[in-house]
Order: C-alpha cells, then sequence, then structure tokens
C-alpha cells in the first residue's frame, strides 16, 4: 500500500484513495465545497488546494490520487507522496479562493438559514478577511423556484455544482443545470421542467451555502435552537438513516445520515416531509374506556382490568392484529400474548421506485413488515376469514399508522366484535371503532428496533418525549401479562426475544448503533 | 533563411488550389500512401523524431501526445482535429482550410493511423460557415477517391469523418471542453487527470491536434524527420504561420521557419507601421500571451524558447501589433473583456476574478481609479493565474489555462505600461 506523508502524518492508504479522502479519514480538516463523496470530481471549487512535493502548482486534493511509486520516484526514499495541507502557500490560497468566492455574495448570514451549518461562513470565519476589498457593484439576482418545494438564492450561490451533479447521476432526472456562462452562470431549471422529483429536498442538503433552500423549513427555526437525534426513516421498508432536528415536542426537519448499507447518503421526499402528518393529530393521550358510544378517561389499572376480564378464559377467542409499523418488540410483545389468532390488515402495495444511482423507494410503505414477520411466525394470510371462521368475538389491534384507512370487510368483522382493544396515539377511525383506547406512542415517539426489507436491523430511536399518560407500545402489552412473565425493561425484552427466535439472538442497542446490523449470525459478534 | 520555401502554404495562391484533382498533383495523399504501408509505431516514432510541436497554443510534442494512447486498450480512439480557431488575432487554420483542405485531411487520416483510430473529428468553430461547407466537399471528394471510408487505398484500414460544428465559444477550442462540446454537453473543461488520451471522448482514448499541426504531417513523413528538424529553431522546428495583426501596412498569415525574429516579421513581411508611427507594443503568440514593449519585441525570436524568455509564449503565434496612438488601458480593458465574456464559469478564480477585473478597469478607465488599484490589480491576476514564474513551469490555478490567459496579459499590460494605468488614476485625484 502506498505510503503518504500529510503534514507530519505519516500513513498508509488504499492504492487510488484522493488526498482528501485520506486527509478526511486521519482528521486532517481540508476544506472543500465542490466534492461529495456520492458525486463526479470536477474540482472546480479550487478550495482544497494543497501543496504536493515535486508539483509545480498547488493541486486540488479532492484529484489528487495516491498510488504506489517506483523506488527511485519515492520522497525521501520513502514515500509515495508528501503532502502539506497547512503551509503558509496554502492557506493563502484558500484566504484567496474565499476572497472570490465572497465577492459578490450579500454576507447576509443573521437571516439565512444555512447559518450556523455552513461551510463558507465556517470558512471565512477560519481563513477570510474582515473587509471585503471588492469596491464594485455586487452582482445581484432575485430568488426563483426552482420546484415546488425549492427555492435558490442565487446571491449565495457558489456554484459549486453539486445540486446539477445530483440531478444527474443521483436522481438521474437531471432537471438543474448551469445557465449562461461565466460571470452569469447561474443554477436553474427548465420551467416546463421544475425540479420536482422525490429526491428534489436532498438538494438542499448538499448545498454547502444557503443558496439551496427547502421552502418546508426557510426562515422557521435557527439550527442551533433545534437538537439532534438520530433515527431511522419509518415511511418505507428501506429504512433510510436519518437525523432528526426538534425543539420541544417539534420537529423541524429531517435530514439524511450516511449508511453506506441502507440509503447512502439520501432521502427521499415522502420520508423527508413524511413526518409533518404527525402534527396536527387529536392525539389520545390517556385510556378511554367507551360507554352509550362516548369515551370516557379511565385509569391505566382499570383499563388493564377490563382487557383482563375479557380475556380471561376466552383466550382462544382473542384475535390480535399486528402492525408493520411498530416495533419488533412491540409485535413480538403482541404476538406471544395472543392465543387465539394473529394476523394484520391487508397490505397496502405502492410504487416502487428505482433511481439510476440505486437508490430505491420501496413499494412497501411500512418500516418493518419484514421484522413483524421474523418475530411472528404464526401470522395468519387471511385475517378477516379466520376471525369468521373460529367466531372471534375479542380483538386487540396495534394502530396501523394514521392514514391507512380500513376497507368495509373490515368494517363489518368490526361491528360484529363484543370487545375491541386499540391501542393508538391518536383519534384515528379505528380507534372510534374501540371499546377500550390505549395511549401508545406516535411514530416519532417510539424506541425500539426495525427490521428493512433487506434484513438489516436497526436503532429506531424516540425523538420526541411522549405526551400525557402515554406509555411505549411494548410496555402496555407487558402489562397485560401475568406478573413473573413480565419483562423488566425492554433490553430484557430484546433478550427474551432472542431466545426465542435465534436470529435475534445477541442484539442490543448499543451493538446495533448508528448504522444497524445484518441479520443472520452477525448480531451475535 | 533565405532558402526557406513556403511548406504549407506553398500553393494556396494557385487556381483550385482546394480541390482534391489540384492537391493531387502537387504530390497529395503521396504520404498517406506511405503510412499505409509503414507500421503504425513507426509513423509515431517518424514524428517523434521530427520534434513537431502542437500549434495550436501550447507547443507539446505531438509525438509525444500520441504515444500516451495506450496500446493494449480494446476501447474505440478517437482523433480530433481542433478547428476552433478562436483565439483573438489567429487566423491560420480557417486559411489552411479554405485553401488547402486535403492537407489537412491527409495529415489527419495520417494520424488516426498512427493512434489505430478509425473514426475522427473535425470541431470547426460556428462561425467558420464557409469552411464548414468547403469541408464537407472535401470529405465527399476523399470518400469518392477512397481516402475515407472502408479499405483506404486498397488497405485494410478504415476510417470514417465526421464534422461537428461548434457554437461559438472560445473555452471549447481547450481540448476537454471541445471533447465536453462534442459529447453534446456544456463546453466546460475537464479536470485533469485523466487526461483525453486516457480518457477523452466518450471516456475513450482520444488525441486532440490543431489544424496547422496536422497540416505538418504529410511534409513530415515525405521528407522525412531530419528534413523538418532542419528548418529553424532546434527545440521547436518546422515551419510556422505566422498570422499579424493590429496597425501594420500589410496584416496577414505569413510562412516562416521556427525563430524568425519578430521585427522582421512586423517591418519586412507585414511592411511596418503606418505613417511611420512608432511600435509601442506586440502580442507575439495570440491575446492570452503577455505582452512585449516595442523595446522587447524588436530583440526576440519567435520560438518557442527565446518567448518564454521574455516571460511571454508564442501560443497560436497571433501577432497583434500596435502603435504609439494605442491607449495601454482601453486595451487592457478590452482583452479582459474578452475573457470575463468568455470566461465558463465553472471554477471560481476565473469566473470571479475576470468580472472583478473588469469592474475595476472599467472604473478606472471612467476616472474612478484609486491608487490602491494598480496594487490590486497585480493581486487579482496573481490569484487568478498565479505569478509567472517558468522557471518553475505554469502556475496555475485553474482547471484549465483560461486562469492563466487571462491572468498573464492583464498583469503585463500593468507591468509594462503601468505609468499610463498611474496616470489615469492621477487624473482623478487632481480633480479631487
Amino acid at each position: 500500500m502506498p505510503l503518504l506523508k500529510i503534514d507530519d502524518l505519516e500513513i498508509e492508504v488504499k492504492n487510488g484513495t484522493t488526498v482528501l479522502e485520506a486527509a478526511l479519514e486521519n482528521g486532517i480538516d481540508i476544506p472543500y465545497y465542490c466534492y461529495h463523496p456520492a458525486l463526479e470530481i470536477v474540482g472546480s471549487c479550487r478550495m482544497c488546494l494543497v501543496q504536493v512535493e515535486g508539483m509545480p502548482k498547488l493541486q486540488v486534493s479532492c484529484n489528487t490520487f495516491v498510488g504506489e511509486v517506483p523506488p527511485e520516484r519515492k520522497v525521501d526514499g520513502n514515500f509515495d507522496m508528501v503532502v502539506q495541507t497547512q503551509n503558509d502557500l496554502v492557506i493563502q490560497e484558500r484566504k484567496n479562493i474565499l476572497e472570490f468566492l465572497l465577492l459578490n455574495h450579500p454576507l447576509d448570514c443573521p437571516v439565512c438559514d444555512q447559518a450556523g451549518e455552513c461551510y463558507l461562513q465556517d470558512y471565512s470565519f477560519k481563513f477570510g478577511n474582515a473587509h471585503s476589498r471588492f469596491d464594485e457593484d455586487k452582482r445581484v439576482r432575485p430568488n426563483e423556484y426552482l420546484g415546488s418545494q425549492i427555492v435558490i438564492n442565487h446571491n449565495r450561490c457558489i456554484l459549486c455544482s453539486r445540486c446539477t451533479r445530483f440531478t444527474r447521476e443521483i436522481s438521474g432526472t437531471s432537471e438543474l443545470f448551469v445557465d449562461e456562462r461565466g460571470y452569469s452562470s447561474k443554477i436553474a431549471a427548465l420551467e416546463d421542467r421544475p425540479l420536482n422529483n422525490l429526491l428534489a429536498g436532498n438538494v438542499a442538503d448538499i448545498c454547502p451555502v444557503g443558496a439551496l433552500l427547502s421552502t418546508d423549513y426557510v426562515h422557521k427555526n435557527r439550527i442551533w435552537n433545534l437538537q439532534k437525534k438520530s433515527s431511522v426513516c419509518q415511511d418505507c421498508s428501506v429504512g433510510c438513516n436519518i437525523d432528526a432536528f426538534y425543539q420541544k415536542r417539534k420537529i423541524f426537519r429531517l435530514n439524511p445520515r450516511e449508511n453506506q448499507d441502507v440509503n447512502g447518503y439520501f432521502m427521499c421526499d415522502i420520508g423527508r416531509y413524511g413526518f409533518h402528518r404527525f402534527e396536527d393529530l387529536e392525539r389520545v393521550t390517556r385510556p378511554l374506556f367507551k360507554s352509550n358510544g362516548i369515551f370516557s378517561e379511565i385509569s391505566w389499572d382499570t383499563a388493564i382490568e377490563k382487557i383482563g376480564d375479557k380475556f380471561n378464559g376466552a383466550e382462544e377467542k382473542v384475535a390480535g392484529v399486528l402492525s408493520p409499523f411498530h416495533t419488533n418488540e412491540t409485535n413480538f410483545m403482541l404476538g406471544r400474548l395472543i392465543k387465539g389468532i394473529i394476523g394484520t390488515f391487508p397490505h397496502i402495495e405502492d410504487e416502487e421506485i428505482t433511481y439510476p444511482s440505486g437508490f430505491r423507494i420501496s413499494s412497501d410503505r411500512s418500516p418493518n413488515k419484514r421484522g413483524m414477520h421474523d418475530v411472528c411466525p404464526s401470522i395468519v394470510d387471511d385475517l378477516a376469514s379466520e376471525i369468521n371462521d373460529k367466531e372471534i368475538r375479542v380483538i386487540y389491534i396495534l394502530d396501523n399508522e394514521i392514514d391507512k384507512e380500513i376497507d368495509e370487510t373490515w368494517n363489518k368483522i368490526l361491528t360484529k366484535m363484543d370487545f375491541i382493544v386499540v391501542q393508538a396515539y391518536a383519534m384515528t377511525r379505528l380507534a372510534k371503532s374501540a371499546h377500550l383506547i390505549l395511549p401508545g406512542l406516535a411514530p416519532f415517539e417510539r424506541e425500539g428496533t426495525i427490521t428493512n426489507d433487506q434484513g438489516r436491523v436497526q436503532w429506531l430511536r424516540s425523538v420526541l418525549p411522549n405526551n400525557g399518560e402515554s406509555r411505549p407500545d411494548w410496555e402496555i402489552l407487558n402489562l397485560l401479562y401475568k406478573t413473573g412473565e413480565r419483562f423488566s425493561d425492554i433490553n430484557e425484552l430484546m433478550k427474551g426475544m432472542g431466545e426465542q427466535f435465534p436470529s435475534y439472538s445477541g442484539m442490543t442497542f448499543f451493538k446495533l448503533g448508528d448504522q444497524g446490523l445484518p441479520l443472520n449470525g452477525n448480531l451475535k459478534t | 533563411m533565405n532558402a526557406f520555401k513556403p511548406v504549407l502554404t506553398e500553393h494556396i495562391h494557385q487556381k483550385d488550389c482546394h480541390t482534391l484533382p489540384f492537391y493531387k498533383s502537387v504530390g497529395g495523399y503521396k504520404a498517406l500512401e506511405k503510412v499505409l504501408a509503414m507500421q503504425p509505431d513507426a509513423v509515431i516514432q517518424e514524428v517523434k523524431e521530427s520534434n513537431l510541436r502542437g500549434r495550436g497554443g501550447a507547443g507539446f510534442s505531438t509525438g509525444v501526445k500520441w504515444g500516451f494512447i495506450p496500446k493494449d486498450s480494446d476501447q474505440p480512439k478517437y482523433l480530433i482535429n481542433n478547428a476552433d480557431e478562436s483565439e483573438p488575432g489567429t487566423f491560420k487554420d480557417r486559411l489552411l482550410m479554405n485553401k488547402t483542405p486535403h492537407q489537412m485531411l491527409e495529415g489527419m487520416i495520417i494520424a488516426s493511423y498512427a493512434i489505430n483510430c478509425n473514426t475522427a473529428f473535425i470541431y470547426i468553430r460556428g462561425e467558420f460557415y464557409k469552411e464548414y461547407q468547403l469541408l464537407k466537399e472535401t470529405l465527399a471528394e476523399a470518400y469518392q477517391a477512397n481516402l475515407l471510408g472502408q479499405g483506404i487505398l486498397g488497405s485494410d484500414y478504415n476510417l470514417e469523418v465526421v464534422i461537428h460544428r461548434g457554437a461559438g465559444a472560445y473555452i471549447c477550442g481547450e481540448e476537454t471542453g471541445l471533447i465536453e462540446s462534442l459529447e453534446g454537453k456544456r463546453g466546460w473543461p475537464r479536470i485533469k487527470p485523466p487526461f483525453p488520451a486516457i480518457e477523452g471522448y466518450l471516456h475513450c482514448p482520444t488525441v486532440v491536434n490543431n489544424v496547422e499541426t496536422l497540416a505538418c504531417l504529410p511534409h513530415i513523413i515525405n521528407h522525412g524527420a531530419d528534413w523538418f528538424k532542419s528548418i529553424g529553431s532546434e527545440k521547436g522546428p518546422g515551419p510556422r504561420l505566422f498570422c499579424v495583426s493590429g496597425t501594420v501596412n500589410n496584416p496577414g498569415v505569413f510562412e516562416e521557419p521556427m525563430g524568425i525574429s519578430l521585427k522582421e516579421l512586423i517591418f519586412d513581411r507585414a511592411g511596418g507601421i503606418p505613417e511611420n508611427k512608432q511600435l509601442k507594443a506586440v502580442f507575439p503568440g495570440g491575446s492570452s500571451s503577455a505582452i512585449l514593449t516595442a523595446e522587447e519585441a524588436l530583440d526576440v525570436k519567435m520560438d518557442f524558447e527565446d518567448l518564454v524568455e521574455k516571460k511571454s509564449m508564442l501560443g497560436s503565434a497571433g501577432v497583434i501589433v500596435m502603435d504609439e496612438t494605442v491607449d495601454m488601458v482601453q486595451a487592457c480593458l478590452n482583452i479582459a473583456r474578452f475573457y470575463a465574456h468568455e470566461s465558463c464559469g465553472q471554477c471560481t478564480p476565473c469566473r470571479e476574478g475576470t468580472a472583478w477585473l473588469v469592474k475595476m478597469l472599467t472604473r478606472i478607465v471612467n476616472g474612478q481609479g484609486k491608487p490602491d488599484d494598480i496594487d490590486m490589480l497585480y493581486e487579482i491576476t496573481d490569484n487568478i493565474g498565479g505569478r509567472i514564474d517558468f522557471s518553475k513551469g505554469s502556475f496555475g490555478k485553474t482547471i484549465c489555462p483560461f486562469g492563466e490567459a487571462v491572468a498573464w496579459p492583464v498583469r503585463s499590460f500593468v507591468e509594462k505600461f503601468e505609468n499610463e494605468f498611474r496616470s489615469y488614476i492621477q487624473q482623478v485625484e487632481a480633480v479631487a
């Protein structure tokens, strides 16, 4: 392997690694704008220039590849390449490039959404001049919509071309291009072909400055007010890794988080903006019991007692409805509890989309169908007819997402039931049909594991706090077990689940970490 | 030196010199016949030995460039004839295409054969409409005579030639910008490496040669590398087309051996300066070369080495002459404006810097200059194109040489005619 000396660091790197990659992997900060690991290298921002021994000019580190050289060409008889990233020449050059980038920049950080997470701001602070030497008029242009959700502020744009490369290489839709030439260059989309593909939101993420803005987030908050938690998107069975940014009880935006085994660097707009549908719901925050058609609040103890009364002695006549929207732990708990039959509502297939880059939006818009089946192998194929055949009178339902409607067949089945328990977080149509509603958690409040359609188990972390008296869904079910059969906490539950289903054995949140692990043995290591 | 007889332009004043019958009557396509009997490597070797250096501007060795084409690759190879002549003050390729298109085409076939290419392109500047029409006829003649197409002249060598018209961007004369444009994309130069010889047109090995370079090839094959080396300067030999324009009595294209003195070119071939005015400055190699003062100009040989010593370059050999009446500040603004207009806008220093120069120079010309502006002009040009330090090679900071192409001439104007810039600025101070 080639030996690279970068500043004072001597490192062996893989053949063909770029200087920039080697530096970033080893904690050396080289500033850059146009480089993005998922996109073609263009080397146009010139910010990542470094000095390479033996080369007359400074080189862009993003396009300088380290390779093994014959012994006679080794520097100091030892190194395949020697690079300076911090000497005066390099630092001066960074200042020069920054000066050019800031000539026409409006310096409107106080009203810019990127402020606080802006590379132009960060590097200006680090390398830039305190005063502009540009005495001329700035280039000023009005903002424009590139698509229904993306606005461009041309004045802040540094023309790194990440966004145009994204639509060409990742989404393959090529809506964005550079219009005009030279100093007049600007990012544009044709009027009759706006940037409305389902990956459009990513261009705002990869924009290194505040030029491309998502209308969903623009001027809503400041990044330093927000807290961040890593989690997993729950809007399809791919399970893109995300960072959720929230303040108190409100999510402000979701950003994709890198996971090369799942989503690469990106996420789709279905997931990105999906969190809004949980915002203005009529939440259920205390157990509700229906008498004479009217719900009234009851205590948890009473609720559990009432269920016990219905279950006792009639265990075989109870049906459980699992949900691919719930975690493995919750489904496992319900599957184990129900002695009658267990099944799910009919599955709704959506459109499957695969982009040229391989990025996929699954036709299965639930996050955990695979995991649900893994931990409840006795799920019946056709729950509706089994319920009729076995004369089921009591049914226990995990909510099936707020906007998934129940059809006529199920409406009929539900009207025939003596007792319906729905574990829900909102007053949905399904919840309204219940005799007893138990307040569980909404998707961004849940914690547990989910398994994507490729068999990767990921840690779904709760982002928002619980509401009122609502409880984690697995914990509600835990209360329905006899005292001796209950789990003390979720870790014990996961252990118990692993004992019953060996492919899940040895799994802990700690091991899953923020990248998850594949099933089949690897969980144990 | 008197013995020099034009090589490339020998027959351009004769009737029908552009036709195939005429070209054949003066020995045309004899070199091709010879080449088809040679091994491709032998052709490359002959051209390497002739020390033919590219006539487009950079002056890179043609044979060496061909040698970079990987031999073991099973990808198709491409040759592109760069006929996108756009350098201000340069009009030699146009003449060659107008008068002796078959000479250039024969060169293309030889080059294609040498690098084992079966599809070659002529990327012609969009404004050259007449030449485009003529080249179409030329190709038709050549196909008719089995000089192109399948089994050329009875050999098993095949070659198709396609003409592609550019849309008039200066930057599409840069070889990777040209390739992008040929692929139907925006004419943005590519970052190197990889160089076109490894990954060019459609990611396949590609050679880009200038019209005049290709036109030299039949003569090298016919008369041998030693003959070619015997013409003109040792380190960059051969005949060269010099385009002389500006304030001269007899502007035009003059074929001379490499290394002719600039003085001879201006005062003899081009007939000197009208009304006996004084020479003030000269661009020796198109407007992207650093300008020479009269004193420097009268003492320079037109070859690669001597001009580099004068901190300029031979470039495209477009000689632009300026007499004493030329206002150097206005001229500098004119040049800067051209380059700002033609900057592709891809990389930061060139996109932002060229426009900054124009804004500042415009302000100076409009009498709004400030004393600091002179220093700023030096700094901006250095930040775009790097300091001119030929001992260490080019010091550019941009993806393609365009950055240098604007920085060097502008810097040379300020450096060599600083007093004129100062006088513009002092006017302001006097008023103030």
